[in-house]
């Protein structure tokens, strides 16, 4: 009898106790739905502002009532996106080649060959991750210029590919996120591969690369975003179209376009696209691979 | 750090070392360390797009103002951290030091006192628009880190329930962080701009408020919303930098918030069973597990956090607008403009260096500040 009347107690209090397990989460939906709202309306009202017409932008509309996909056309030719687009995706891709390569080759020497000084000379490598662009950028664009020292490849380096995009091909927090991963590589691998007659190189290559997919996925994705999004180096390094980035042409058009705000965040738009869609396709590397690079640093 | 890894021949090992890290240091050394030494000796310089005169110090000078005043705020801002320290030292142990506290509250007192007036001879005779715009770096800096930190931590925690369609939510709040920031800032110009037509002047029409002129507003945060007509370091943010602060919380909310989900998620379980079972409610075991716990990736976002502001460019660049009359120009746009502007290489430089000291000194002064709060797990 005893027992049966727990049991009936315990049902009867059941739905109650499910009834609160769902309003606090409800109330923990709400807040998200809140912030996620504010996190993303920039967005939502650049999409919507880049589809109205002039007249619409001024008249505080909130939807455009006939969507104006043309802007998109009008902003990427008065803007000359094509020549920075295609600029954007060249630099992007030469300085990704360069900082892989050398992130992984210097990552893999400091988390698997040993010689003389390496702790300390990886100590000094992170030290560097606390100076400041500020400090550097001015003799940055001296050096650029030929004016420190005569470079090879021509004089100067003003617009030139090699002025954007040699100066980022090394990253300490590369060097520094592909180190820690690489040091988990157990030493039976290594041991094995010395039997079959293998060098570091070939280790590397054929082995170590093809465990490392997730770290070499973060530091990719990382890479790209900001080599895309640089801005302050391109814009004092390009002075002609050339090789001008699509950053820096976006802000040469908001110079130049000023009040028109549709036409303005059609380009917005189209410069953020591309890094939407990598964002989009590699999230979880993304958002895991940060999250865990904080940690550790 | 590992010892001894695989080992091949000894003398290939060494030469190969050496090899696979020469691309990469050669790039940092050439275009990181080399550029800070050659600022140093550009700012000794006169230095007008070519090499001048050797001036000594005088480009810090004429930053600095009288050189004495900068000693002794200088001398009044480590006279604060000591004051801190005694402060901390007086709760150690179970005597409660009474003599420390008092000891302390005077120090600090004669600190702030003095560093007020040392600042104020500095202002007299130095550079404004540079002195000036490290109190707005200073303000955009306590404007956002602790609040980006605070809402990182609420979205965390909101996420850590672990309810469907977390990832999603995730996903949007990481959305800012990777946006390019010049595009960003253009949206931002044109939701909070001065027009009656932006985002954000209808949002405030909505609610019944004045539309405000937002990035194009030059006035003082406390002006605005009390009429006080403030000068010096107390004058306050102007409602042109508070756009930007929302703009750089906006950014890093959500990061901050990836980062100590992942905190979050490291901290074991039975901590909180043993909690809920001794009676502590949700607040409590807050308080007493999820924050000591989380302090050290706290401490990291703080000290990241702060050297991002300082070093802050590419929105406060694109926001600026002429009607902020300088009131967002934070240092490194002040840097930017006696560089590219004014074309004055040397002093620009000395002005990089002084920058690139208070960044190192904000760090120090972080780690000893944090460092008796931090519990490393």
């Amino acid at each position: 009898m005893a027992s049966q009347s727990l049991s009936q107690t315990v049902q009867k209090r059941l739905p109650t106790e499910a009834y609160h397990f769902k309003s606090r989460h409800l109330l923990t939906y709400l807040c998200l739905i809140i912030g996620a709202f504010f996190a993303i309306l920039p967005f939502l009202w650049m999409i919507s502002t880049s589809l109205m017409t002039l007249g619409e932008t001024i008249n505080r509309q909130v939807i455009p009532a006939n969507p104006q996909w043309q802007n998109y056309v009008i902003s990427w030719n008065e803007a000359k996106f094509s020549t920075y687009f295609l600029n954007s995706v060249v630099i992007t891709a030469v300085t990704l080649t360069g900082l892989l390569i050398t992130s992984v080759l210097a990552a893999y020497a400091f988390a698997c060959i040993s010689f003389p000084g390496r702790n300390l000379i990886f100590s000094l490598l992170l030290a560097t991750l606390m100076i400041p662009e500020t400090v550097t950028i001015i003799p940055q664009l001296l050096m650029i210029r030929g004016q420190v020292f005569p470079l090879p490849f021509g004089p100067s380096w003003m617009n030139s590919l090699q002025g954007l995009s040699v100066p980022f091909m090394a990253s300490a927090f590369s060097i520094f996120l592909l180190r820690q991963f690489f040091a988990t590589i157990p030493n039976d691998l290594w041991d094995a591969a010395r039997i079959d007659g293998a060098g570091h190189l070939r280790f590397l290559i054929q082995i170590v690369l093809p465990m490392s997919r997730p770290v070499l996925m973060t530091v990719t994705l990382l890479g790209f975003i900001a080599s895309w999004n640089a801005f302050l180096w391109p814009l004092l390094v390009t002075t002609t179209a050339k090789w001008r980035p699509l950053m820096v042409g976006l802000w040469t058009f908001i110079t130049e376009a000023g009040a028109e705000t549709h036409l303005l965040m059609a380009g917005a738009v189209i410069t953020i696209v591309p890094v939407l869609i990598v964002f989009f396709l590699a999230q979880k590397h993304f958002t895991e691979g940060i999250a865990t690079s904080g940690l550790k640093g | 750090m590992i010892k001894a890894r695989f080992s091949g021949s000894r003398f290939r090992d060494i030469l190969t070392g050496y090899l696979f890290i020469s691309p990469a240091l050669i790039i940092i050394a050439l275009f990181g360390v080399f550029p800070i030494i050659y600022a140093a000796y550009m700012s000794l310089h006169r230095w007008r797009v070519r090499q001048g005169n050797f001036l000594g110090l005088a480009n810090y000078e004429a930053i600095l103002g009288d050189f004495r005043a900068a000693l002794v705020f200088f001398a009044a801002l480590v006279m604060l951290l000591i004051a801190y320290w005694l402060y901390a030292e007086a709760f150690k142990g179970s005597k409660q030091r009474l003599g420390f506290k008092i000891l302390a509250v005077l120090l600090s007192l004669g600190a702030f006192y003095s560093a007020s007036r040392a600042w104020k001879q500095m202002m007299a005779s130095g550079d404004d628009d540079f002195l000036e715009s490290l109190i707005h770096t200073l303000y955009y800096a306590l404007g956002t880190v602790p609040s980006q930190i605070a809402l990182g931590l609420l979205i965390a925690y909101l996420l850590f329930q672990n309810l469907p369609g977390k990832e999603w939510f995730r996903v949007l709040f990481f959305l800012p962080y990777i946006t390019p920031v010049v595009a960003a800032a253009t949206v931002f110009r044109g939701m909070f701009s001065e027009r009656m037509s932006s985002l954000a002047n209808q949002a405030l029409t909505l609610i019944g408020l004045e539309p405000q002129k937002w990035l194009a507003e030059s006035r003082s945060l406390p002006e605005l919303l009390f009429g006080l007509n403030l000068n010096g370091f107390w004058e306050g943010p102007s409602l042109a930098l508070l756009t930007i602060m929302i703009f750089g919380i906006w950014t890093y909310a959500g990061y901050n918030a990836v980062i100590l989900l992942a905190g979050l998620s490291g901290i074991p379980k039975n901590l909180y069973e043993a909690a809920e079972i001794d009676g502590a409610n949700a607040w409590q075991s807050f308080k007493n597990i999820t924050f000591p716990l989380l302090s050290p990736v706290i401490f990291y976002l703080a000290i990241t956090g702060f050297i991002g502001t300082f070093q802050a460019f590419n929105h406060l660049f694109v926001m600026r607008n002429d009607f902020a009359r300088g009131t967002v120009d934070v240092a490194s746009i002040a840097i930017f403009d006696s560089f590219y502007k004014a074309n004055k290489f040397g002093y620009a430089s000395a002005e990089a260096i002084i920058l690139f000291f208070i960044i190192l000194l904000l760090t120090i002064a972080q780690f000893t500040i944090f460092n008796r709060r931090v519990f490393y797990g």
